[in-house]
């Protein structure tokens, strides 16, 4: 029993207050979109929402979404679980191709799909590409799930007399349908937001029809309307999950091990297993790489180094002002969320969660016109920061509120006693304690905003470029060859880098001890 | 001189009331055992004497100085009590070396006396040679010694240990038990011991406050609160106890189990005695004995617990005897109470 330490609801105070300013920025564009959105008459809403145009967008959105998800489940579970218990050599390997694809955006996997086969469009082409891009939470999701297996609850269902079927029906899938929920949610809210794979494909989902709104006829209100059923999808996706999980939520108090004893050493499930992962490791690894490194190397056309380069340059200041606005606005809601116990904290954790909702184009649409009204803000890169800092809170405080949980209360307590005020205790106990992984979560913010397409290519500033804008504009126009660098750039110094540090540790782990059992069988 | 003095203290979490009314003071030197079940509020007093949380009322004083109360509580910074929680709470990112030297006023002493100080602290608690290591590389005992250390160097005017054992097993608890309260007589600090466990309540302590349900059940010193409980429950939280069912007559005299009434025995009170398997001896033909059957031998090594039925009674009778008995399980012998008759009315 561990009640607040005595001060605290005092110092609570400009916690919230704090909090409660960076919440209602957050809310500016949502609130923004609602008020547009009211201005039009209400017989046009409705006449715009029932339209069969607005139908047909909203079905297509579906359908993606629902194929790409069901798809992942399908897939993404069979794979995870084939790795997990099938007796492969180097199976533990395998799982790098699998999740190497986290580095490569929708848009830049569509454009190297597209150079290699240009006909490919419409809704089979977007369902592909997507299923592509988010297989990888789903299987990461899943097999991480696997690992955290409570290996004691298999053992009694074996002694209980259950055959390997009902131990999976029975004991394995009810443990890990919590990790295939995560995982749909991940990648059901990548679908949404995506705008980079469906414009390039000619595939009109919301987020296009948002920006074409915006871009061809100006009708601010009706992209507004748009955008908040976008946001209301998002929202449903987001409480259909939570919902979810609430209902079984309970980690085992036995801890985890192998499940060495249930591997299956079974020829077909074998060879079926290598060929779907050889299948995605060909099509979501060597196409992309190959096709980039061909186009980069044919020299078809002349590299334009200057603005190669300022491209860079663009990109990494404006990820970094965003990623430092992102940590800034972090700090309160962090604090706040990490102390806990007060109704407060609950309500901000929700409304974080709502905020991560909000796809690009939303925040785009959002802030793009009101930025028009704010005079020396519009399509200024501190706008554009902005933007970024919105789009990725929800990242941001995750990594600050886990950051101040590394500090126990009772190490500050014992500081306390010790002789030392808050200030004191701040300065000398939590932020060196906290700061590795708030540096951390900062830093992965920072890479995640410089793929940022959407609020970008509404946003920048005229004449500002960025890698991803440039990917998307050069291979809208079909210009395969002069895209190569940028995408390879971008790949390079934002995607790489991101994957390797938002692996989990127990990924990495996992691999490198299975590298080391690999060893140590050789040398016996 | 009173050192400690807490009075009608009152500390409730939103509409619970944790403690209530608890009134109790320590002289300075002493060293006090708070002994009590989980739940209890032992470890909320403990922090609310800490200043790591408000009481609803009373006022707790540390020397001359009025530290706890509803209205103005001295933040745990100003109270110099020196607080050793469960599993130590070393500072993870800080040597052994920083952690003991943490709460060391800088400005008023400088690096070579912090130095000497956190040397000799290491020398005290026996750990010289671990300045550089980490609490990550130090066993369990260890970190409670450094934890300890870490409050003692700041001359506090009253350590707090909350459970500060209850992590190690048996054999290490006992030893770094022992050294620990060595430690804090030879520093003559007052301080109060949070445990559960009520043998080291008793061996560690010159006093004992047992805590029932957010009050004082019994306060005084280790053999008071064992030979004078003012309950068969508190008689049971300090030791094994046997309950009988008693009468007292007009006179006084008591009539148990273990004691025949004599024949114009005229019942006044109905109720219990306590008894300690202690104080009931047990021999082949003792005089004045009971006859009871032997049922079962519990032996532990340095003691043997053992268990009788008597004739004219259903009570089972437990009587412990050191080292091995010699007796077998179905032998008929004779047993003897050779103890207080503590009674109490129903």
């Amino acid at each position: 029993m561990r009640e607040t330490l005595q001060r605290e609801n005092s110092t609570s105070r400009p916690l919230i207050g704090l909090s409660s300013i960076v919440l209602a920025l957050t809310f500016i564009p949502l609130i923004y979109l609602v008020i547009r959105a009211a201005e039009k008459p209400g017989e046009q809403i409705i006449e715009l929402l029932f339209r069969q145009r607005t139908l047909e967008i909203i079905a297509t959105t579906a359908i993606i979404l629902i194929a790409v998800v069901l798809i992942n489940v399908l897939i993404g579970t069979l794979i995870a679980t084939g790795i997990h218990f099938v007796r492969l050599p180097y199976a533990h390997l395998l799982i790098i191709p699998m999740i190497l694809p986290l580095a490569i955006p929708s848009y830049v996997f569509t454009y190297t799909w597209l150079a290699l086969i240009p006909r490919l469009s419409g809704i089979l082409g977007a369902i592909f590409i997507l299923v592509l891009t988010t297989l990888p939470y789903m299987m990461l999701s899943v097999v991480i799930a696997l690992r955290r297996l409570d290996t004691g609850l298999i053992e009694v269902a074996r002694t209980l007399g259950l055959s390997k079927v009902s131990i999976l029906l029975r004991v394995i899938v009810p443990q890990i349908r919590g990790a295939i929920s995560a995982g749909s949610l991940l990648s059901g809210l990548y679908v949404l937001s995506d705008f980079g794979a469906v414009s390039l494909l000619n595939v009109t989902t919301l987020t296009v029809s948002i920006q074409n709104l915006f871009k061809s006829t100006y009708d601010r209100s009706g992209a507004a309307i748009m955008a908040l059923i976008l946001v209301l999808a998002s929202t449903v996706f987001i409480t259909l999950e939570s919902g979810l999980k609430r209902k079984q939520e309970s980690e085992s108090a036995t801890r985890r091990s192998g499940t060495k004893h249930l591997r299956i050493n079974n020829s077909s499930a074998k060879i079926t297993l290598l060929v779907l992962v050889g299948l995605y490791t060909a099509i979501a690894v060597f196409v992309p790489v190959s096709v980039l490194l061909s186009r980069f190397f044919s020299n078809a056309v002349p590299i334009n180094w200057g603005e190669l380069l300022s491209a860079a340059i663009s990109t990494v200041t404006i990820a970094a002002s965003g990623a430092a606005l992102a940590l800034l606005f972090s700090l309160p809601l962090g604090a706040l969320i990490a102390q806990g116990n007060n109704r407060f904290s609950i309500f901000a954790e929700r409304a974080v969660l709502i905020s991560h909702a909000l796809p690009g184009v939303v925040v785009g649409l959002a802030l793009v016109s009101l930025g028009s009204k704010l005079g020396p803000l519009y399509q200024s890169t501190a706008l554009l920061a902005f933007a970024y800092a919105i789009l990725f809170l929800a990242k941001a405080v995750a990594a600050m509120s886990n950051s101040l949980q590394l500090v126990s209360p009772a190490v500050k307590e014992a500081a306390a006693t010790l002789g030392k005020d808050r200030a004191a205790i701040a300065r000398t106990v939590t932020f060196p304690i906290a700061f590795p992984s708030i540096a951390l979560g900062t830093l992965l913010v920072f890479l995640t905003a410089m793929k940022e397409l959407p609020a970008t290519l509404m946003l920048r500033p005229i004449g500002m470029e960025t890698l991803a804008t440039q990917v998307w504009s050069y291979a809208a126009v079909s210009k395969f060859n002069e895209a190569a660098p940028y995408a390879l750039l971008l790949i390079l110094i934002a995607a790489v880098p991101t994957f390797l540090l938002s692996l989990p540790r127990e990924a990495l782990d996992r691999t490198k001890s299975s590298v080391r059992d690999l060893q140590l069988g050789e040398s016996r | 001189m009173t050192t400690l003095e807490v009075s009608h203290l009152d500390v409730q979490f939103g509409a619970r009331k944790v403690i209530s009314d608890l009134s109790f003071s320590l002289n300075s030197g002493e060293i006090a055992s708070l002994l009590g079940p989980s739940g209890c509020g032992k470890t909320t007093l403990l922090r609310a004497i800490a200043g790591l949380l408000t009481p609803s009322g009373g006022t707790i004083r540390l020397g001359s100085q009025l530290i706890g109360l509803s209205s103005l509580s001295l933040a745990p910074h100003k109270r110099s009590t020196g607080y050793v929680p469960q599993q130590g709470a070393l500072f993870p990112h800080l040597n052994v070396a920083r952690n003991i030297a943490f709460g060391i006023d800088r400005k008023k002493k400088s690096a070579s006396e912090i130095k000497s100080l956190t040397f000799e602290m290491l020398d005290l608690i026996g750990m010289p040679g671990y300045e550089e290591a980490m609490p990550s590389e130090l066993s369990g005992g260890q970190q409670t010694r450094v934890a300890l250390a870490r409050a003692l160097v700041i001359k506090p005017k009253m350590v707090l240990l909350d459970e500060p054992f209850s992590a190690l097993d048996a054999h290490l608890r006992n030893e770094l038990r022992a050294d620990v309260i060595a430690l804090l007589r030879s520093q003559g600090a007052t301080a109060i011991l949070v445990t559960h466990d009520r043998e080291e309540a008793l061996v560690a302590s010159d006093k004992v406050i047992l805590m029932r349900d957010g009050a004082i059940a019994q306060f005084g010193t280790p053999e008071d609160v064992y030979e004078n409980p003012t309950s068969p429950e508190i008689a049971v939280s300090t030791g094994d106890a046997m309950i009988l069912p008693a009468q007292q007559n007009t006179q006084g005299i008591t009539s148990y189990p273990l004691k025949n009434r004599e024949t114009d025995f005229k019942v006044a009170h109905n109720g219990f005695v306590v008894i300690r398997p202690e104080e009931v001896v047990v021999g082949s033909d003792l005089a004045g004995g009971m006859s009871a059957q032997l049922l079962a031998v519990d032996y532990y090594g340095h003691d043997a617990m053992l268990t009788f039925s008597l004739a004219h009674s259903t009570e089972l009778i437990k009587v412990r005897v050191v080292g091995h008995s010699g007796y077998a399980v179905g032998d008929t012998l004779s047993i003897k109470h050779e103890g207080p008759v503590r009674f109490f009315k129903e």
